[in-house]
């Protein structure tokens, strides 16, 4: 490898906890660039708001700390504006299935051809602590005293069932996974989801449960099988880690809106004036 | 009841309790998420609805569906969320339904910072989204002002079917002081006849801002143009200091008005007549009093923490009877004592040319 995951850190020290999550995942996307030897000037990352969301800054590559919820439109906005970019997205988990929930049905539709990293510590971190929409039911804190009703969404399955052609869990305890999960997000051609497991380790540790409970997809997983992904997506008390689901064979988006443009009729001065002849 | 210390946030939430509040949906933001975090303990032990929503547009929506019912319902939120909520706000007041909320402004614009600021004042007095239309909104400076306000915010949304906005900052929501509360009210047995509590032995009620026809939307544009006036006629407060014999007048609102106070003291400890007009509404916005006073003073000093957004109202109200200035921090800053003496000054000296 000639290039260092260090080359791509900014010189802004990160301003998270000790001990968040948000490090492991800072460390492995740096490590992801270094080994696909990306040009610095070629990466922009987008992100929401949260402590998650700070991450642009700690990059050396162009970035923007956008709207709460909406990375995903944004980074769909630089992706299209200039292709030639790898283009990143990232957030938390109320930043992205929360406030921003309703735009990833739509960067999977379109197949927007950029992974989108969700730093998953089922809390609003930035806010000090309220239950957000991956809190296990029945949490307690200081917006839910009585404990949080509402049932966890399942970020896995519900991006598979939007359609979503790369679908992969990592955990910030298992910085290499992640690593390498990254790079292979990097190199799909198309929407990639990740959720990682990254605690907050203020308002909601939750170390020591995910090391109890992640393990590796079961052996022999077939990621090009759907209903396999489904069926280890559904699995709530072992959260697995690893790629779920890939399907490399669909056009992403900028494609299609190129072939789209090849297609559309060229306008001369002829053609315009021809419609007013009619 | 005793006086007691409390934090702004905790203190508009518990003040919004004891007026009866009945439901609260809420997106956490600071400098406001206090407020969420107390509602979620006391709405719940006392029997209410508590909820957090997903985002501000849902809140604020929610808000709208709840008070079609007939309850009284609030939400709270901080200048990016206050954004978010303008489109549910224009179809609530466009639909006539009473709906309160408190606006903790912080530094702008985009994410801006969670410093105290004023600088949503444009886009909370001028429109509550788009089409035409004004919310009631109070201006609260000290703790105590901003409890009380809550109880005026729900007696005035309800007796105009109307949106109502309190406007204070970051500091307000963060800052401690002594003030007291309302006594516990009891909650309202009926509910409103215009709320959808089903039409037995009646016509039924339509809750809606659509009106497909020109002509017809005209006409109800006209019906809550002439409500507006109404509360112009009506509600219009604010407080002024030592304006009797003032020659020099500060117009300044909510934390800036209250600084104001003790600029005003200074300088009339160095001699200069000078007088404070803050409004409390600052819509409807007390411009006819202004104007009067424009008539006895020799110049006017407008401060905000914004770059003149309420000045323009000011000096529509002058109406160019007499010089105005500005003094306004920007970003979260607070415009010192020290910084305002100056500038009463330099326009005393300006105005005595
Ligand atoms: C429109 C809007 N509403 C609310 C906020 C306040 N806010 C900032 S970050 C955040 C949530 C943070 O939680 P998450 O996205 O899970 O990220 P984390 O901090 O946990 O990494 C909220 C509600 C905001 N900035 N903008
Ligand atoms: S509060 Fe939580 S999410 Fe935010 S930096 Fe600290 S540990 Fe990380």
């Amino acid at each position: 490898m000639s290039r260092k995951a260090s080359e791509y850190r900014s010189h802004v020290k990160p301003i998270w906890c000790p001990g968040c999550g948000d490090y492991a995942v800072l460390n492995a996307l740096t490590r992801a660039f270094a080994s696909l030897e990306l040009r610095n000037e070629n990466i922009m990352v987008a992100s929401g708001i949260g402590c998650s969301s700070r991450f642009p800054a700690f990059l050396k590559t162009y970035g923007i700390h956008g709207v709460h919820g909406r990375p995903l439109p944004l980074a769909t906005g630089i992706k299209l504006g200039n292709p030639s970019l790898t283009v990143v997205a990232v957030g938390g988990d109320g930043d992205g299935f929360s406030i921003g929930g309703g735009h990833i049905p739509h960067a999977a539709r379109r197949n927007i051809d950029l992974p989108y990293i969700v730093m998953d510590n089922n809390i609003y971190g930035m806010t000090k602590g309220q239950p957000s929409p991956t809190s296990p039911r029945g949490l307690q804190r200081k917006a839910s005293p009585y404990g949080s009703q509402e049932r966890p969404l399942n970020p896995i399955l519900m991006t598979l069932a939007y359609g979503t052609t790369f679908v992969a869990r990592a955990f910030s305890g298992q910085p290499k996974q992640m690593a390498d999960i990254f790079r292979q997000a990097l190199l799909h051609p198309g929407f990639a989801f990740v959720q990682v497991l990254s605690p907050c380790i203020t308002f909601h540790n939750t170390y020591d449960h995910y090391r109890e409970i992640c393990r590796p997809l079961p052996e022999g997983h077939n990621a090009q099988d759907l209903q396999a992904a489904m069926t280890a997506a559904l699995e709530t008390e072992t959260q697995y880690l690893g790629i779920f689901y890939r399907d490399d064979q669909q056009l992403p988006y900028s494609r299609r809106l190129q072939l789209l443009r090849d297609r559309a009729p060229k306008l001369t001065l002829e053609t315009v004036l021809d419609r007013f002849r009619r | 009841m005793a006086k007691e210390l409390l934090k702004g946030n905790v203190a508009f939430a518990e003040a919004a309790v004891r007026n009866g509040l009945q439901a609260y949906f809420g997106y956490p933001i600071t400098p406001q998420s206090e407020a969420l975090e107390h509602l979620s303990k006391r709405m719940l032990e006392l029997d209410r609805v508590f909820l957090q929503a997903e985002s501000e547009v849902a809140a604020i929506n929610m808000v709208y569906g709840a008070a079609c019912t007939g309850v009284r319902v609030m939400t709270s939120t901080s200048g990016p969320g206050f954004s978010l909520m303008t489109e549910g706000l224009s179809y609530i007041a466009g639909s006539e339904v009473p709906v309160v909320v408190v606006n903790m402004m912080r530094g702008g614009p985009g994410l801006g910072n969670i410093q105290p600021a004023q600088a949503d004042y444009a886009l909370m007095v001028h429109t509550v989204g788009h089409g035409d239309f004004h919310a009631i909104v109070l201006a609260p400076a000290n703790i105590q002002e901003l409890i009380d306000m809550v109880g005026l915010a729900f007696d005035l949304a309800e007796k105009y079917r109307t949106v109502v906005y309190i406007a204070g900052d970051g500091s307000l929501g963060q800052m401690m002081e002594s003030a007291e509360l309302p006594p516990m009210k009891p909650l309202p047995t009926e509910r409103p006849a215009w709320a959808t509590i089903g039409a037995k032995d009646r016509e039924p009620n339509a809750i809606t801002s659509l009106f497909l026809g020109a002509e017809p939307l005209e006409a109800w544009n006209l019906h809550l143009q002439k409500k507006l006036a109404q509360i112009k006629e009506n509600e219009v407060r604010w407080q002024e200091y030592q304006t009797e014999d003032a020659d020099l007048l500060m117009v300044a609102y909510g934390t800036v008005g209250r600084i104001c106070t003790s600029v005003m003291r200074e300088a009339r400890k160095q001699g200069l007549r000078v007088g404070l007009l803050r409004p409390q509404t600052l819509w409807p916005f007390p411009a006819a009093r202004l104007n009067e006073l424009a008539g006895q003073v020799r110049g006017i000093l407008v401060s905000e923490m914004s770059a003149g957004q309420m000045l323009a109202d000011v000096e529509r109200a002058v109406a160019g009877k007499c010089p105005v200035a500005f003094h306004g921090r920007l970003g979260g800053v607070f415009p010192m004592v020290d910084e305002l003496l100056a500038e009463l000054k330099k326009l005393d000296q300006e105005v005595s040319k």
